[in-house]
C-alpha cells in the first residue's frame, strides 16, 4: 500500500482548499474536544489523587461557600485524638470567588511547619525557610504563577489581602498548583478579618486501612453536641460537592466532545464524498489499469483517514500546548480542578479522529469501489 | 491456439422498449503479434467488443478467451488482477491522472505488479523512450500537447508487457498530422515488440495501418478485404 503513497497525497492535495478547510475544521474540532476532555481529566485526577490518601474534610454543618465555615480551631485538638488521625491540619480558605469562575485565587492559610508535611510539593523557586521565617509570606502553586506572571520576591494581593511571594511549588497533583499558601495566622488577623479561634476547615489525615466514611461519621458523631455542628466528608466527595454544579455542566461538555466527533466525521464524509465524485472516471481508469475494486476502498479511505488523522493530530497537538502553556482551571467555592493535558488524552484524540475518518471513508469508499467502468468511462 | 479467441459473442440491452444487439455471436481469432483494426458507424459495438476483450464488460453469451484464460465468469476482482498482467488500454480521450507526472502515470501499473523499484524505474524510462518523451517525464499531463498525452498513454498501456493492447479511437482526439505520428508509433510498436494490437477506429486511413481490418456490421463482424 505504501507504494501508492504518492498517488494518495497528491490527490488531497488537489484541491488544496478543500483540503485545508477539512483539515483545519478536524483541528478546531479535535481541539475542542481536548479541551473538553482535560477539564474531565482533571476531574479524574483530583478524584482519584483524593480516594487515595485516605483524608478527610471536617466542614461548617449546612455551609457551603468556605466563607460562611467557621469551626472552632481548637477542634484539631480533639480531632487528634480520635483513633486512626494521623495529622490534623486546621485550614483557613480566602477566595475571591466563591461561584465557578476560569480564574479562582484560593488562599489556604495554614500552620507553616505541618504544610511540608501534609503536602509532597517541591519548590521551584524560593525558600521554605523564606515562608516559615515570615508571617505575610506565601508559596505560590505554578499554574496560579503562570497565569498571573507571578515571581519569587513579588506582592501578590487580591482585594485587601497581600502576601510576599517566598516561593513557587510544583505538585505530583495539578490542582494542588491552582493554590496559594499562607500562614494560618496571617490569613485569620487579615485586614477586614477577624478570625482568630476559627478556622474554614479542619483536613484529617487518616492512617492507612481506616475507612474514611466510618471515620467522618464518627467525627461528626463527636462534634453534635459542640458549639458548631460538624459536616465531615473524604475529601475526594467534599471536593466533588463542592464542585457540584460544575460537575453537571462537564458532565454536560461531555456532550460537546461527542458533537466535536460528529462534526468530524461529516465533516470529512462530505469532503471524501465530494471527491469520489470529482474522480468517478479517474476510477474507471484505474479499475480499467487493474486496480480491483478493494484496493479503490482502501485508497479512497486511507485518503478519509489521512484528512481526519492529520487535522486531530494538529487539534490535539495545539490543545495538549496551549492548555500545557495556559495553566487552566476552572474552579468552585475553593476547589480547583486543573485541566489536565495527558498522554492519555492525546492517544485518545488521535485515535476518535482515526476512527472518525474510518467511519467518514467507508461509504464513499464502496462507493467508488463499485464504480461500474464502462458508463464512468463515457463521462465526459 | 490463437491468443484471443473470441466465440459467439453476443451483447444487447433495451432502448426505449426496443431490444438492441450490438453484437450478434461475433467470433474472431487474434495470434500473438497481429495488429487488427475494427471500424464500423457510432453504436455498431466496436467498443464494446473491445472493452470485452478489455475485460471491463461482459457479453451475455459466448466466450472470450485470452492466453488460455476465459474471462467470462471471472469475479471483479480477479478480471482487475487479470488485466493488470494481460491488458494495455489506449483511451481515445488519454484519461491521464492529472496530479501525476508523466512518469508517475506510466509507473502506475506497474505498483500492481511484484517488482522493484529499480526495475520499475527500468522499465519507464523503456517506455517512454519507446514513445520518444524520456525529456518529458516530469511534465505533469497539463504541461503536454494533445499527442504527448496520448504518447505518454501509450507508454503506459504497454509498460507492464500486457499479452495484448486494445485501443479506443486512439486518433479520435488528434489532428491529422498528430494522428500520423501516433499511428507510426502504433505500428512500430507492433513490429518492433511483437505487441499485439486491436485498434478502434472511425478512420479508415487509421484503419489500414492494420495487418488487418475488420467492421462490425449490423451486429455481425465482417473482415474487410483488400483491394
Amino acid at each position: 500500500m505504501f507504494k501508492f503513497t504518492n498517488y494518495i497525497l497528491k490527490t488531497l492535495w488537489r484541491h488544496r482548499s478543500r483540503t485545508v478547510l477539512t483539515v483545519s475544521g478536524s483541528a478546531v474540532a479535535l481541539f475542542v474536544f481536548c479541551f473538553v476532555g482535560a477539564v474531565q481529566e482533571g476531574m479524574n485526577d483530583l478524584q482519584k489523587r483524593q480516594a487515595a490518601k485516605g483524608s478527610l474534610i471536617v466542614f461548617q454543618a449546612n455551609k457551603f461557600c468556605p466563607a460562611t465555615s467557621h469551626l472552632p480551631q481548637d477542634y484539631d485538638q480533639q480531632l487528634a485524638r480520635v483513633p486512626g488521625v494521623r495529622e490534623v491540619i486546621p485550614i483557613q480558605v480566602f477566595t475571591n470567588n466563591c461561584r465557578a469562575s476560569l480564574d479562582v485565587i484560593v488562599f489556604y492559610g495554614v500552620p507553616p511547619e505541618k504544610l511540608r508535611k501534609a503536602r509532597d510539593f517541591e519548590l521551584l523557586s524560593g525558600s521554605w525557610s523564606e515562608f516559615e521565617g515570615h508571617q505575610d509570606s506565601a508559596v505560590v502553586g505554578r499554574a496560579v504563577a503562570n497565569r498571573r506572571d507571578i515571581q519569587v520576591g513579588d506582592k501578590f494581593s487580591i482585594g485587601d489581602l497581600s502576601v510576599n511571594v517566598a516561593g513557587i511549588y510544583s505538585s505530583d497533583d495539578p490542582a494542588e498548583e491552582n493554590y496559594i499558601y499562607s500562614h494560618l495566622d496571617f490569613l485569620q488577623r487579615s485586614k477586614g478579618m477577624n478570625l482568630v479561634g476559627t478556622v474554614t476547615q479542619l483536613e484529617v489525615l487518616l492512617d492507612a486501612g481506616i475507612d474514611p466514611m466510618a471515620k467522618s461519621a464518627e467525627i461528626d458523631e463527636i462534634f453534635k453536641s459542640g458549639s458548631v455542628e460538624t459536616d465531615t466528608r473524604p475529601k475526594g466527595v467534599f471536593q466533588a460537592k463542592s464542585l457540584g454544579d460544575l460537575v453537571q455542566l462537564i458532565t454536560m461538555a461531555h456532550y460537546l466532545g461527542f458533537a466535536c466527533v460528529g462534526l468530524v466525521l461529516s465533516l470529512v464524509a462530505t469532503t471524501t464524498v465530494m471527491s469520489v465524485q470529482d474522480r468517478i472516471k479517474e476510477h474507471a481508469v484505474l479499475q480499467t489499469l487493474g486496480f480491483s475494486g478493494p484496493r479503490i476502498f482502501g485508497f479512497v479511505l486511507a485518503e478519509s483517514i489521512l484528512l481526519s488523522v492529520a487535522g486531530g493530530t494538529i487539534g490535539v497537538a495545539v490543545a495538549t500546548i496551549v492548555l500545557h502553556l495556559s495553566s487552566l482551571s476552572v474552579g468552585a467555592e475553593a476547589v480547583t480542578i486543573a485541566f489536565t493535558p495527558s498522554i492519555r488524552l492525546a492517544v485518545v484524540g488521535v485515535v476518535v479522529s482515526l476512527i472518525a475518518g474510518t467511519l467518514a471513508g467507508i461509504a464513499p469508499a464502496i462507493h467508488a469501489s463499485r464504480t461500474e467502468i464502462v458508463p464512468a468511462l463515457r463521462q465526459s | 491456439m490463437a491468443l484471443v479467441e473470441i466465440r459467439d459473442v453476443t451483447k444487447h440491452y433495451h432502448k426505449g422498449g426496443e431490444t438492441i444487439k450490438p453484437l450478434d455471436g461475433v467470433t474472431l481469432d487474434i495470434e500473438e503479434g497481429e495488429f487488427l483494426s475494427l471500424m464500423g458507424a457510432s453504436g455498431t459495438g466496436k467498443s464494446t467488443l473491445l472493452n470485452m476483450i478489455a475485460g471491463i464488460d461482459t457479453p451475455d453469451f459466448g466466450s472470450i478467451s485470452v492466453a488460455g484464460t476465459n474471462i467470462v465468469g471471472l469475479s471483479r476482482t480477479r478480471l482487475a488482477n487479470w488485466r493488470a498482467t494481460n491488458i494495455g488500454y489506449i483511451f481515445q480521450t488519454h484519461n491521464l491522472i492529472p496530479v501525476l507526472t508523466a512518469y508517475e502515470n506510466i509507473e502506475l501499473p506497474l505498483l500492481l505488479l511484484p517488482m522493484s523499484r529499480s526495475e520499475r524505474r527500468k522499465r519507464v524510462e523503456i517506455a517512454l523512450q519507446a514513445v520518444d518523451l524520456l525529456d518529458r517525464a516530469d511534465h505533469y499531463p497539463r504541461q503536454l500537447s494533445g499527442g504527448q498525452e496520448q504518447r505518454v498513454g501509450i507508454a503506459r498501456a504497454i509498460v507492464a508487457h500486457p499479452k495484448v493492447v486494445v485501443a479506443d479511437e486512439p486518433t479520435g482526439d488528434l489532428d491529422p498530422e498528430t494522428s500520423k505520428q501516433v499511428l507510426d508509433l502504433l505500428r512500430r510498436l507492433n513490429q518492433e515488440l511483437n505487441i499485439t494490437l486491436l485498434m478502434v477506429t472511425h478512420d479508415t486511413d487509421a484503419a489500414a495501418v492494420a495487418d488487418r481490418q475488420f467492421y462490425l456490421d449490423r451486429g455481425l463482424l465482417k473482415e474487410a478485404v483488400s483491394s
